[in-house]
């Protein structure tokens, strides 16, 4: 009977090393495939395009037991890089090579948090033990509540509370914002020899509101926030900040803080400490920065888990990284604040505090930009959805 | 001598060489550093300092081969990789604990990126003037060349004008490429180097 | 054709290039070069030389300007310490740049030779030894992670007032920032394949295979054509050229 284990738990409760023990022992599995929670964890590291990917783990001979997962077409994409895909693209990737590799087994540590409902209900229907495949598998998964149908419940204890995390309480003694308006009107962009990302895009963000930006992997999130913080400028078109003009391309960005999906790429020191500094100094002619004292933001990082300011950034765990990429926006300093992914590897207590903390922004005039595919994250947070794609943005 | 962890991180290091220039590109800066990649590596692997030689060549060879195509005119300075992986990995190795400290003393800091990156760079000059005045006639396409230029209108031969020029630019370009590395090195977490270590 | 073939064929033609054949030596070797390319390469030609102008035209031109423009003479009128002319000096220049644009043609040509394959394929083609292989399918793969990485940890660093998009004395204080930002996140990537997915996979194991048993012999096909009339150019022109002998 194929062993289907469901890991439940806080975050630092011990899921992965109970997981990871699992998938080591070999009365579980000889060799499992595994996707881990961390950014291209899904990816073997060992090829330069989707086809290099898949031909690595394809099985030699083709001796299938079970169906290929196949949701996305990968064929037209074989020379593409795989780390150009979105992050549920590449676990979509990943479940693919594994659906046709000769593993017997396959571990999955939170990664399947990063697809969107259809996607993630077609995986889970997958390794639906009553289906095709009869490996084993382990699964840890913040957006599945045990008990799950046909899954054995390994639940964990809560582990330390020296990284307890409140996003709550970061935001609790913030001063109101009326955060100005970001607006764009007659909006064009496109990439040099690229297609039209934008053609003619107007609308109006305002103060105090959420919006959720979504839109197919290249539909143009990335390339409305880099316009919106200056990496780039638009071939036609205004963008205004309260009124006024504003030209971040040219004078930098001093509207949005951002919190990038991998924590790993915003960070400007290699300790919070470094990062915090660095910050503080590019944007100390904003008053509202001038206020984050030192000391403050050493207080907020506590509440989000930091055990140190001084703790080496890379050497904490994926999720303790996650939780500081929150700080600066959630620390007041800006007046827009942008979060790709920020509930990914989170469990069910933090993600509904971060939600809570979201909303408290907003209320106190913030304005926010997230993106996220995990819809009961997004559900707990009232909000405006910009549809992104075929050359415009749509307000719904 | 090339257990995974190293390959790793020679695959880490080409990679950085590589890359190096679309950094370079973005940030609008008008210098070309090509062995960032090769320092770190022999810095990663101290003590051992034959490892250190070797991984730092394997590092500037993938790096060299992976870029033919972009840059046909890398493999030419094959000669100057071996050069400096070796002077990293005799030299730049011994000031690992000087660069990793906590807190960071500036003055042996700077200090040892200053001989370190110079001796380096004189080396780097003397290797590779013969294919610079050979195999380009003297002239690269970087601002050296002007150096070059100024050289041959006072008399000088090529192969002179070329080494004279080689010694005023790549120390300065060779102590820049120290410090960038000394400071990745730096802030490289404790765990690579322990892995490293146990290979 | 194997690759390893195409690669011998044009490491003879380049070193024939350096060797600095006389103009009859010249001309024997672009006969082959045209050959190899009509024969091997056909339309993707065009390509390679496209390729091979957009790297050496704008050097010739600095080029031009150092040693036409500012210098104004040749190297060997240096040496004769002789005024010499700007003639003599575009001449070397020309001289020089021929045979860069003859060196990188051909190296294009022969990677477009198998342009077809990916990068595993024409890793798995070549002979080298399975740690080398190993070695440049990693560096590829890697490369991929850290471009991916330049391009995010860039919009963040701007967004962070850390850097600027234009030059400025800023980024040239922190642009070593996006260098650290960039290598610490490939460096948690690969520590994290290798404390978790590689081992529990056994990934690596499927390298080797993926990469190994590519070219049961080193040269194959049309490369036994290829090498000994490569070879047998090489002889005329060292021989008519490059060493002539008692006229």
């Amino acid at each position: 009977m194929a062993r289907r284990e469901l890991f439940s738990g806080l975050n630092f409760s011990g899921r992965s090393a109970a997981m990871l023990a699992l998938l080591r022992d070999g009365s579980f599995a000889r060799e499992c495939f595994y996707i881990g929670p961390y950014a291209e964890a899904a990816l073997s590291g060992l090829s330069a395009t989707i086809a290099d990917e898949i031909e690595i783990y394809r099985a030699k001979p083709a001796s299938l037991g079970h169906t290929a997962f196949a949701p996305i077409d990968f064929a037209p994409l074989a020379r593409r890089e795989p780390q150009t895909l979105s992050g549920g693209e590449q676990v979509l990737l990943a479940l693919h090579c594994f659906s046709l590799s000769s593993y017997a087994a396959l571990g999955i540590d939170t990664a399947l948090e990063q697809l969107d409902r259809a996607n993630r209900d077609a995986a889970l229907d997958y390794l639906d033990p009553r289906k095709d495949f009869a490996g084993n598998v382990a699964l840890i998964d913040n957006r599945l509540p045990p008990p799950q149908v046909g899954w054995h419940t390994i639940d964990l204890p809560a582990g330390a509370t020296d990284l307890d995390c409140d996003p709550r309480r970061v935001v609790a003694d913030l001063a109101r914002q009326i955060a100005p308006a970001i607006a764009v009107s007659d909006l064009g962009f496109r990439y040099a020899r690229g297609r039209q990302i934008f053609q003619d895009v107007s609308l109006s963000l305002e103060g105090g509101n959420a919006y959720r930006l979504a839109g197919p992997n290249g539909a143009g999130k990335t390339t409305l926030l880099k316009l919106l913080v200056g990496v780039i400028a638009p071939s036609g078109g205004k963008l205004t900040l309260g009124g006024a003009r504003y030209w971040p391309w040219r004078h930098g960005n001093r509207a949005i803080a951002l919190a990038t999906q991998n924590p790993d790429h915003q960070w400007c020191g290699a300790t919070l400490a470094d990062d915090l500094a660095r910050r503080r100094s590019a944007f100390a002619r904003h008053a509202r920065v001038g206020s984050l004292a030192k000391g403050r933001l050493a207080k907020l990082a506590q509440l989000l888990g930091a055990p140190s300011l001084d703790a080496h950034l890379y050497e904490l765990p994926l999720a303790a990284r996650k939780r500081l990429s929150w700080l600066w926006p959630l620390a007041g300093a800006l007046p827009w604040v942008m979060l790709d992914e920020p509930s990914i590897g989170q469990d069910v207590n933090t993600r509904s505090r971060l939600a809570a903390a979201i909303v408290r922004l907003t209320a106190l005039g913030y304005g926010v930009l997230f993106v996220t595919h995990d819809d009961d994250f997004a559900d707990r947070i009232p909000h405006r959805v910009l549809a992104i794609g075929d050359a415009t943005i749509r307000m719904n | 001598m090339f257990t995974t962890p190293r390959l790793v991180v020679i695959a880490l290091g080409a990679a950085l060489n590589f890359s190096i220039g679309s950094i370079v590109y973005l940030v609008k800066l008008p210098i070309y550093l090509d062995s960032i990649g090769t320092i770190l590596v022999a810095l990663l692997l101290a003590p051992d300092r034959k490892a250190a030689f070797f991984c730092a060549w394997a590092a500037a060879w993938a790096g060299t081969a992976v870029s033919a195509l972009v840059n046909p005119f890398l493999p030419w300075f094959a000669a100057s990789d071996v050069a400096v992986a070796a002077i990293s990995a005799l030299v730049t190795i011994r000031a690992t604990d000087i660069f990793r400290a906590r807190p960071l003393r500036p003055v042996p800091f700077v200090a040892a990126v200053l001989v370190c990156g110079a001796i380096t760079g004189v080396v780097a000059a003397i290797v590779s003037a013969p294919v610079v005045a050979y195999v380009f006639g003297g002239v690269t396409g970087s601002g050296s060349a002007f150096v070059v230029a100024f050289f041959l209108k006072t008399g000088e031969q090529l192969m002179n004008a070329v080494l004279l020029s080689g010694l005023a630019a790549d120390p300065v370009d060779k102590v820049l490429q120290v410090l960038l590395a000394a400071l990745l090195y730096r802030a490289t977490p404790g765990e690579l180097i322990t892995v490293l270590r146990k290979a | 054709m194997t690759l390893n073939g195409a690669i011998a064929v044009a490491f003879i033609m380049i070193a024939l290039a350096i060797a600095g054949p006389g103009p009859r030596g010249f001309a024997v070797l672009l006969v082959l070069a045209a050959g190899f390319a009509i024969v091997e390469v056909r339309g993707a030609t065009w390509t390679a030389l496209r390729r091979a102008a957009v790297v050496v035209v704008p050097l010739a031109a600095f080029m031009g300007f150092i040693w036409v423009g500012i210098v104004g003479r040749a190297p060997a009128e240096i040496a004769a310490d002789v005024p010499g002319t700007r003639a003599a000096a575009l001449i070397h220049v020309l001289s020089i740049c021929l045979r860069l644009f003859f060196v990188v043609t051909v190296i294009q040509l022969a990677v477009l030779r198998f342009a077809h394959l990916t990068p595993l394929q024409f890793i798995r083609a070549l002979a080298l030894p399975v740690t080398a292989k190993r070695l440049l399918v990693l560096t590829l793969s890697l490369i991929e992670t850290l471009r991916h990485a330049i391009d995010r940890a860039h919009i963040a660093l701007i967004a962070a007032g850390t850097l600027t998009r234009r030059f400025s004395s800023r980024n040239v204080i922190h642009s070593w920032r996006l260098v650290q930002t960039v290598w610490l996140s490939a460096v948690t990537i690969a520590l994290g394949r290798m404390r978790d997915k590689w081992p529990i996979e056994n990934t690596l194991n499927l390298l080797e295979r993926a990469v190994e048993g590519g070219n049961e012999k080193i040269f194959a096909g049309d490369d036994k054509i290829w090498l000994p009339v490569s070879l047998g150019a090489a002889v005329v022109i060292l021989v008519a050229d490059v060493f002539p002998g008692p006229s």
